[in-house]
């Protein structure tokens, strides 16, 4: 590991200068956990490091007539914990609460796990579901993307080389929505999530789903939705039986790989599964709230 | 090795004492600890970020020294396993991992403790099932976690008891 250059700016301004001037040449440090072991490992060899550790702002989270505003550093310990991320957004919490280990999450960041863009992050699909939207800063202003459009492949974002993500936004939530994230791995959350689910469903007054979404982690290149099962399950009444087809058709949606973890034969059908237990638990959660 | 125009000042806390490092900036913080500060009670096991030998505290709180740079410390309190006792009477804790003979190779053991101690910072009232949460992070390979668990609730008892030593 040897770079040349380690800069620790105190504002968002600042950060974007140093990153304008330089270029692919630089990586952004937020907590560590990811990017100094592949630092070490030489996957990465930047020249600059731009920490981001110093820049308070971008730690904080705030409830606003709109939405709740989470900091890009925000840690996920603290997310896991937060107060703020009540009824449906309590997904984020399960999300950030279930990336790997205490020592980890003490310092790994919702931002960098959203930044490192691994298809299997566990913070993404939560936030894909809750319509989050990513706030972001470069040279040229700010801009909004929606955080399903922020990726355009693993490890691969949207983000310019002057550009930085510096919070999430979640919209607010409706009356009768329940929202659940499952977690598939062989050793809890220490692992890397084989498969990683989440679906969030709104229900009307008659007890029919207004609105939901479905996100699926480790079965693509990104975390994907899967509008043909969304759209079939919308303006209906769940039984056990739509929500089967429903879990059919997201398994067949999506193109994992075999890996270490997990052949691609075995991480689709955990898909149908795994589809299945989180919509009926989805639908009970937005009964109750 | 770096070229001394790119270090980078560190000031920090560690075990009690203010630290002033000049210091290149790619370097992490077990390497530095083991081998700049002669700390050598925090472990390198994987380097990778997954068997929590390396653990500290930082502001109180357990990370893996092994995924933080240099850098991340600045003006932050670091405590090391060499910090948590005064020298003369062990924690509690390393005196629980003793009397539990939770200990057979003794590489784990600090990383153990640290987050040990971390756990009942956050929640001094931890159960056998917080206990073994928190030590999700930490890997042994001789002891099979039974006697470490013991050991922290021992500890724990013992210090929510008041007079542990």
């Amino acid at each position: 590991m040897k770079f040349n250059a380690y800069y620790e700016p105190n504002t968002v301004a600042e950060c974007v200068q140093i990153l304008s001037e330089q270029g692919s040449d630089a990586k952004m440090l937020a907590g560590g956990t990811d990017l100094v072991i592949r630092l070490r490992s030489r996957v990465l060899k930047p020249k600059t490091v731009v920490s981001l550790n110093a820049i308070p702002e971008l730690g904080e989270v705030t409830l606003k007539e709109d939405g709740l505003y989470i900091g890009a550093m925000a840690r996920l310990m603290d997310v896991s914990k937060s107060e703020l991320l009540t009824g449906a957004w309590k997904i984020v919490k399960t999300g950030a609460g279930n990336v790997s280990s205490m020592q980890v999450r003490n310092n790994a960041t919702l931002g960098g796990n959203t930044c490192n863009a691994s298809p299997s992050a566990d913070t993404v699909p939560g936030l894909v579901v809750s319509g989050a939207i990513a706030n972001i800063v470069g040279k040229n202003g700010e801009r909004s993307v929606l955080l399903e459009d922020f990726f355009t492949g693993p490890g691969k974002t949207v983000l310019a080389d002057d550009e930085m993500l510096v919070s999430f936004k979640l919209p607010k939530y409706a009356d009768k929505t329940g929202a659940v994230y499952k977690k598939y791995s062989i050793r809890g959350d220490t692992d890397i999530a084989i498969i990683g689910v989440a679906g969030k469903i709104t229900l009307n007054a008659q007890g029919e789903v207004a609105d939901m979404k479905i996100a699926l982690g480790g079965v693509a290149p990104t975390v994907i939705r899967v509008p043909k099962a969304e759209a079939l399950l919308t303006g209906k009444k769940l039984t056990e039986q739509l929500i089967e087809e429903a879990a059919v058709i997201a398994s067949e949606s999506c193109t994992p790989i075999t890996d270490a973890r997990a052949t691609k034969e075995y991480r689709t059908e955990m898909v149908r599964v795994w589809v299945r237990h989180v919509l009926t638990d989805a639908a009970q959660e937005a009964q109750k709230n | 090795m770096q070229n001394r125009a790119n270090y980078i000042q560190v000031e920090c806390e560690i075990n009690g004492k203010p630290v002033d490092l000049f210091i290149s900036p790619d370097r992490t913080v077990v390497d530095v600890l083991r081998n700049e500060l002669g700390l050598t009670g925090t472990k390198q096991g994987c380097d990778d970020g997954n068997c929590g030998a390396c653990t500290i505290l930082v502001d109180g709180k357990a990370a893996k020294s092994c995924s933080m740079l240099i850098g991340q410390i600045r003006n932050k309190k670091v405590t090391t396993i060499e910090g948590v006792s005064d020298g003369d009477v062990l924690h509690p804790m390393q005196q629980a991992f003793i009397d539990h003979f939770a200990i057979q190779c003794g590489f784990c053991t600090p990383g153990m403790i640290m987050t040990a101690i971390a756990i009942l910072n956050e929640n001094p009232n931890a159960n056998e099932d917080d206990i073994r949460e928190g030590l999700h992070g930490n890997l042994c390979r001789c002891t099979g976690y039974v006697k470490i668990v013991e050991a922290v609730e021992d500890a724990r008892d013992q210090i929510n008891a008041g007079g542990a030593n």
